[in-house]
Parts: structure tokens; C-alpha cells; sequence
């Protein structure tokens, strides 16, 4: 299946040079190429080559996903895929950062009219301290992090994320990079048609991605993204502005907000809890619990829990941990998410894990490049480890807290 | 709006920070791989320009792919293409044929370590 998927334009985001286009485009397709290509060989060559080899080595077949690695790192074709995939990752950063680094004064000066006329909040605090898990290593490879500033006033990285994160999810998050939000608020509407959340919290939003849906599909709500990165926050604030929509950014931890308890009726998060540790992550959910009103949600989007899946499966997904700058992406699939939740102050029966389809249907014929054939293909894929997103719909943590069913209608 | 000097433009952050993984045994392999990707890039950068300048000629009623498909080429231009393709793969393979040239030469790494050392003779 082609992948033509296109992002969508808006007025914060950079525009890029025809030549430019051509290297993002070159990375998005090897990173299409890796996962439908060279991918599928690592199945038969553990089976074949490495299993047998560790068999011999060892007297034993190997038993867990770091079995499995200390046999696959010595394997030519691993080898060649691994670096091949970080190869991707680098092209892919370097062909926007270049890209936003010609036009950084424009953008930034873009950014600040677009806020200007926005009347929504954006909260920058003076002296800020952004936690060490998201310091200590830039994560997914991406120069700069979440939080380095290139001068007063920066978004730089904010733009590198907005474009680059658009390649690197290869369009499968639609043409807004909005998937994760849309899909939540599309489960949330089909499975409870009677929630209305007054106020609604994105824990760890970076460019807001997934935080506009909830604004364009819950109008009335006062809507508010969090993010440990300055420079993220503002130009989340900036494109909403861009994207017509009043959301709210500030920047802020989510393990100690400065909300007041029981404020907001829904606290939702995307591909965060990875990005954090394993000091930060029982505090995100206890937060989540004193800033939720009694009977309200809180519902996390991220990855499956390793002791879903086989070690090979394992193995896979931990790459990323290795090769790609992601130090909690392993560990964090190994924490008992349910127990977190119990101890953050949820009833454990009130907690539940399930998928949210994915929305990138609501694109096809829509957007350019999204055709109904490319996106179905998308959306109903099996789960393959390896592969961006799964296939089928998004992981989610659901939980409820204590109290009548939020704000029924 | 005054614009900053060159100088004064804020830049992005081009190196992510983290050890970078090592992939291959060999030493340089890593580097070379990625050198080889950068130069695929480029490849298909130029591919979509030559598309590019295909289709904007054809939005302005010059249909280049069709001529160039049909293009036919006269002995000189033989020659000329031939000659810059055999000149291509010399310059491909040119640390290969330098080992064959330095093997006709009888040269040596000893050789060219005795020659350091006589040469610095007093």
C-alpha cells in the first residue's frame, strides 16, 4: 500500500523548500520501508539463525526479551536494521531541522502574532525546572529535547516536533498529527454519549496535538495542555491559535500541577507515562486523581504492558529503549498499572484497560493523500511490534473516580 | 521589524544528546552506513527535482518525459554517455584500483615507512 499521506498545513507550521520536502519525504518513506520491509526478515532470522545459535552457545533456548538480544545485536541482518533505523531517525530530524533552522526568526515572530491574538491562556512561570527524565537524554533523538531555548522567545523545537513527529508517525496520526486525542474523544462519545466534561486537562501535551480535539469535539469546555517544555507550550499555543480553537497551555509538570483539587472533569494523556520514570509516574496518577472532580476520568493513551506480549514481540518494542533515546519505554510496560491507579486513589474495579479505535478513517478522502483504501489499511492493521502504532485502535487506562458518572447530560 | 545580522539568528539544536549506539563490529561501518543513507537521500532528492522540472515543463506544453523517452541518440552522444559512465565506475572503484596500481608498483606500507625514515636521514 502507497502511503501518500500528507500533513496539513497552518499558519505556525514551517514550510519547507521543494528540496527540503524531498528529504523529509525520503525519511518518512524509509521509515514506511523499514517497518513493511526489512521488519518482517527478523522473524526468520531469530528463528532460523539466532535462536539455534544461543541454543548452542548456552544448553538453553532463549527465555526473555534480553535472551533474545544478546543473540539478535550479533546478527548482520539485525544489525543492518537497527542502524538503518536510526539512520531514519536522524535523516528525519535533520531534514526538518535544517529546514526550520532557514526560517527560525520568521517562525518565531509568527508564533508570538498568532498568540497575540488568541484569547486564551498561555502560563510560562519565570525559573521553571524541567525534571531530569526529560533532560538527561533527548528523547527519540530529537536535537534540543522538549525544553532547550535557542534565544527568548523560542518554539524552535516545538516546530522541529510538530513537522518531524508528523514523519515520524508517517501520517497515521491524520493530517493533524491528532489521532491519539481524536480517537479518545471519539471513544468517549460512542461509549458515553451522556459526558460532559466542564474542564478538561492534557497532561504532557507538547505541541497540542492531541489536545485541540477535545476543544473541537467538547466546545464548552475549558480546555488546558500542560507541558514540562517552554518552547512547546508556546507554539501549542500558537497553532491552536492557528487552528481557530481557544486552548489553553501552560507550562507545568504533571506530577505537581498548580490546579486546585478536584478541578477538572476529565485528565487525559498521550504518549506521555513512557516519557517519564518510575519516581514520576505514581505521582502523575496521584495528581491526576487530586485534580479530578469526584466521578470524573482520567485516561491514559500509551503502550500495551509487556505481559500482554510474547519475548520476541518484547524484544521488538525495546529497541526503542536502546536505539532511540527512549530510557522508560521498557520499564514502563513492566509497572502494574492498576496497582498505580489503586494506590493513586481509584477503585481498582473502577479501572480497566481498552482500545479506542483509531479515527484516521475520518481523514480518508478528506485530507490530501489520505485515501480510503490507504487509510483502512492503516487503521485496521493487526498489532505488529515494530510498527508505529497499532494496528486496530490506541491503548487506553481508563479510570474513574469515586462519585456519580461525571456531569450526565 | 528590524531583521538581525546573520550572525544573530538564533539557530536549532542539531545533535541530540545521548551516547549514540554503535551497530556494526567493524570500525567505521556505522559511519559509513549512514554516509550511504545521506547519499541515497540525495539521490532521491534529485530524482524528484528532475520529476519536478518533468512536470512544470509539461504544465508549460513541453512534454520532456515523452522526449526523453523517445530521444535518440547520435553516435557522439553514445560515446560522450559511455565515456561518463566508464569515468563514473573509475572514480567508484577508485581505492580498488589504486591497490591494483600500488601491487604493479611493488608498494608497500614497509616500504613507505622505510622511506619516512630515509628520507629523515642526517
Amino acid at each position: 500500500m502507497l502511503n501518500t499521506f500528507q500533513q496539513a498545513p497552518h499558519a505556525a507550521l514551517p514550510e519547507a523548500t521543494a528540496d527540503e520536502a524531498s528529504r523529509q519525504e525520503f525519511a518518512k518513506s524509509l521509515k514506511g520501508f523499514i517497518q513493511s520491509t526489512l521488519l518482517p526478515g527478523l522473524g526468520p532470522v531469530y528463528q532460523t539463525r539466532v535462536a539455534r545459535t544461543f541454543e548452542r552457545e548456552h544448553g538453553r533456548p532463549p527465555a526473555d526479551r534480553r535472551d533474545i538480544r544478546t543473540g539478535m545485536v550479533k546478527d548482520l541482518y539485525f544489525q543492518h536494521y537497527a542502524a538503518t533505523n536510526r539512520i531514519a531517525q536522524e535523516l528525519l530530524w535533520e531534514s526538518v531541522s535544517s529546514s526550520v533552522d532557514r526560517q527560525l526568526p520568521e517562525l518565531i515572530a509568527k508564533a508570538r502574532d498568532l498568540s497575540a491574538g488568541s484569547a486564551a491562556q498561555l502560563v510560562i512561570p519565570e525559573g521553571f525546572q524541567p525534571p531530569r527524565y526529560v533532560t538527561a537524554l533527548d528523547i527519540h533523538c530529537m536535537p534540543g529535547g522538549y525544553c532547550s531555548e535557542a534565544c527568548p522567545e523560542d518554539i524552535s523545537v516545538g516546530a522541529v516536533y510538530d513537522r518531524g513527529v508528523y514523519l515520524y508517525s508517517m501520517g497515521y496520526t491524520g493530517p493533524n498529527n491528532d489521532d491519539m486525542g481524536r480517537s479518545v474523544v471519539n471513544y468517549l462519545k460512542r461509549n458515553m454519549p451522556g459526558f460532559k466534561p466542564r474542564r478538561i486537562l492534557d497532561m504532557g501535551c507538547t505541541v497540542g496535538h492531541s489536545t485541540l480535539p477535545y476543544k473541537e469535539l467538547f466546545p464548552e469546555a475549558e480546555v488546558w495542555g500542560i507541558d514540562v517544555g517552554g518552547p512547546c507550550v508556546r507554539y501549542a499555543h500558537a497553532r491552536a491559535a492557528a487552528m481557530g480553537l481557544e486552548v489553553n497551555f501552560a507550562q507545568m509538570n504533571a506530577e505537581e500541577t498548580t490546579f486546585p483539587d478536584e478541578h477538572f472533569d476529565l485528565v487525559v494523556s498521550h504518549i506521555l507515562l513512557h516519557e517519564t520514570s518510575g519516581k514520576a509516574m505514581p505521582r502523575i496518577f496521584a495528581e491526576a486523581h487530586r485534580v479530578l472532580a469526584p466521578g470524573g476520568l482520567m485516561i491514559h493513551a500509551d503502550l500495551p504492558p509487556f505481559d500482554l506480549m510474547d519475548p520476541f514481540t518484547q524484544f521488538i518494542l525495546d529497541n526503542e529503549t536502546w536505539y532511540n533515546n527512549e530510557p522508560f519505554w521498557g520499564a514502563m510496560r513492566d509497572m502494574d498499572q492498576f496497582a498505580l491507579a489503586e494506590r493513586a486513589g481509584f477503585d481498582r474495579a473502577e479501572v480497566r484497560f481498552d482500545t479506542a479505535p483509531m479515527a484516521v478513517m475520518e481523514f480518508a478522502a478528506q485530507a490530501e493523500g489520505y485515501s480510503q483504501e490507504a487509510s483502512e489499511h492503516v487503521a485496521e492493521r493487526d498489532f505488529t511490534a515494530g510498527e508505529f502504532a497499532p494496528g486496530g485502535g490506541w491503548e487506553v487506562l481508563i479510570a474513574h473516580k469515586a462519585g456519580p458518572r461525571a456531569i450526565a447530560a | 521589524m528590524t531583521h538581525p545580522a546573520p550572525s544573530d539568528r538564533p539557530h536549532v539544536f542539531r545533535h541530540a544528546r545521548g551516547k549514540r549506539p554503535e551497530f556494526y563490529e567493524t570500525e567505521g561501518l556505522d559511519q559509513a552506513m549512514s554516509m550511504i543513507m545521506v547519499l541515497a537521500s540525495e539521490l532521491c532528492v534529485v530524482r524528484d527535482r528532475l520529476d519536478s522540472a518533468e512536470r512544470v515543463a509539461k504544465a508549460h506544453g513541453i512534454d520532456l518525459a515523452a522526449g526523453i523517452e523517445t530521444l535518440v541518440f547520435d553516435q557522439a552522444a553514445l560515446e560522450e554517455r559511455e565515456a561518463r559512465r566508464q569515468e563514473f565506475m573509475r572514480r567508484l572503484f577508485y581505492v580498488q584500483l589504486k591497490d591494483a596500481d600500488e601491487a604493479a608498483q611493488a608498494q608497500t606500507a614497509e616500504g613507505y615507512t622505510r622511506t619516512i625514515a630515509e628520507i629523515a636521514e642526517q
